[in-house]
């Protein structure tokens, strides 16, 4: 049997940016929660007041929270709020090590599509990055060993691909890559990743396509004839 | 207007100052009026290759903080008339080149009538490097047939196509591959990449292919670009590169082993 164990696991979290002068924040929850009620629900928050509210805005600002029946998890941003933390029960997440992912945009809210795909003329050359972030991906042309391109949505390559390719990096599980010359170093597909050498040999510098079995939470590679 | 033409790769010690002064001298040679630049600050290198260290007063950095005019850091080659040097400083580093500094000496240059300028770009990625290609017209990628110097090539191509002047202006930069210190008997046996190898991964224009030569350490001591040796392999497939730069075609000689005599093989004799 196993016992109790602690593991470094990553969760997407959303930050509320709350700037000092702006709407009052239980008016503009209030707003949010009507435009999408079972987002803001089940969404974890993570409150950022600026450096300078006072601790008893925030102590507002945290039960306004509670009467929308929005879970926050915890308080970041100036060390001086630490003590509102503490003196809640709320968590502390120290604001040094926050990886910021892009904005979450009002159109996302609202309502998610892929737009229209971002189309790069190649070659991307090691060292470059490429997201297109709620679209697909088109490639004409290489993608260089040490270059990385990210898709929400789709990626195709029309080359050579020697890159480190991610589709459905937003977790979009039907998200696939195609690849006319298939040499990666590493594929991934909605967090589901593959390092060169655990790709099928037959496939290699072969028309190959990716996609993600949600049975079995494993890639799936096959030959395009 | 002047042509600016950097020589990079972004690893050290490939044969980018070599390079420099060889293609330097080579355009010179066919007529056309050319500086070639030392970018890397700090440690200053090409004057040696040329053959100019001791008549190094004012350097690029003098220039560029208006310590001295060009006419007085320009070094005009004693072999060459079309060809001039612009030494770099050995007691500054790397923060002293400033775009606006860089650009105005640039202009300069082009006002004075040269046709090409040639920018030797020191290793790295850092400022050094990148002040020598922003400007960039035509950049000369070297490369060694080895796979880590093949990817820092890729990675400066990657920087070229978006940090550079013309990149940012939406333009391009014309892109061309130069393998040094090539060896197709290591090649024949698969010690070393080929030059097809190279080019695949790259996907650029190869210009040239020069073999691995006794007579490119010696050029360098003597301070003769070995360009101007005619009797060593290096220096003809350095005129060769030159002249496809220029957009003549050419066939890459030195590529395939040479040939070996009854003698010098029971001798076991040949490099």
């Amino acid at each position: 049997m196993m016992g109790p164990r602690i593991r470094a696991n990553r969760y997407s979290v959303m930050t509320l940016e709350w700037p000092k002068e702006s709407t009052p924040i239980a008016q503009w929850l209030k707003e949010q929660r009507d435009k999408a009620p079972v987002l803001m629900r089940e969404m974890a928050i993570v409150l950022r007041p600026s450096s300078e509210h006072e601790a008893l805005e925030i102590q507002a600002a945290v039960e306004a929270l509670a009467q929308l029946d929005i879970s926050l998890m915890g308080l970041t941003g100036d060390h001086q709020h630490r003590a509102v933390a503490d003196q809640m029960g709320l968590a502390w997440l120290s604001p040094t090590n926050v990886t910021a992912e892009p904005e979450l945009s009002q159109e996302v809210v609202g309502a998610q599509g892929v737009e229209k795909a971002l189309v790069i003329e190649g070659p991307i050359r090691s060292g470059v990055q490429v997201y297109a972030q709620d679209r697909d991906l088109i490639v004409i042309g290489q993608v260089s060993e040490g270059a990385e391109i990210m898709a929400d949505g789709n990626v195709h390559v029309y080359g050579r691909c020697r890159g480190r390719v991610a589709a459905g990096v937003g977790g979009q599980e039907h998200a696939q890559i195609f690849c006319l010359t298939f040499e990666p170093e590493l594929v991934s597909l909605a967090g589901t990743y593959c390092g060169s050498d655990q790709i099928p040999e037959d496939l290699w510098s072969a028309r190959v396509r990716v996609g993600f079995d949600k049975s079995s939470k494993r890639l799936t590679f096959a030959l395009m004839r | 207007m002047a042509t600016v033409v950097t020589v990079t790769s972004g690893k050290g010690g490939v044969g980018k100052t070599t390079t420099s002064a060889a293609v330097a001298a080579g355009l010179a040679q066919l007529g056309h009026r050319t500086v070639v630049i030392d970018f890397d600050v700090g440690l200053r290198n090409l004057d040696l290759i040329m053959g100019v260290e001791r008549r190094v007063v004012f350097d690029f950095v003098n220039v560029i903080s208006g310590e001295a005019t060009l006419n007085q850091a320009l070094i005009q080659d004693k072999r060459l008339e079309n060809l001039s040097v612009l030494a770099a400083s050995q007691t500054k580093d790397k923060d002293a080149l400033t775009e606006e500094g860089v650009g105005q000496v640039l202009s300069q240059l082009a006002e004075m009538g040269f046709e090409y300028i040639v920018c030797d770009s020191p290793a790295g990625i850092e400022r050094g490097a990148t002040m020598a290609l922003y400007f960039a017209d035509h950049a000369v990628i070297v490369t060694n047939p080895e796979v880590s110097s093949v990817r820092d090539s890729d990675r400066i191509l990657g920087i070229l196509q978006s940090k550079s002047k013309r990149a940012k202006e939406g333009g391009k930069v014309y892109e061309h591959l130069l393998i040094t210190r090539y060896d197709p008997v290591r090649v024949e046996n698969g010690e070393m990449l080929s030059k097809d190898d190279v080019c695949d991964i790259l996907a650029v224009k190869l210009i040239g292919v020069i073999p691995e030569s006794r007579a490119v350490l010696k050029a360098s001591n003597t301070g003769v670009p070995v360009i101007l040796d005619d009797n060593s392999d290096a220096g003809l497939a350095y005129s060769d590169a030159v002249c496809r730069f220029l957009g003549e075609d050419r066939p890459m000689r030195f590529v395939t082993p040479k040939k070996q005599g009854l003698f010098s093989r029971i001798l076991g004799g040949g490099d």
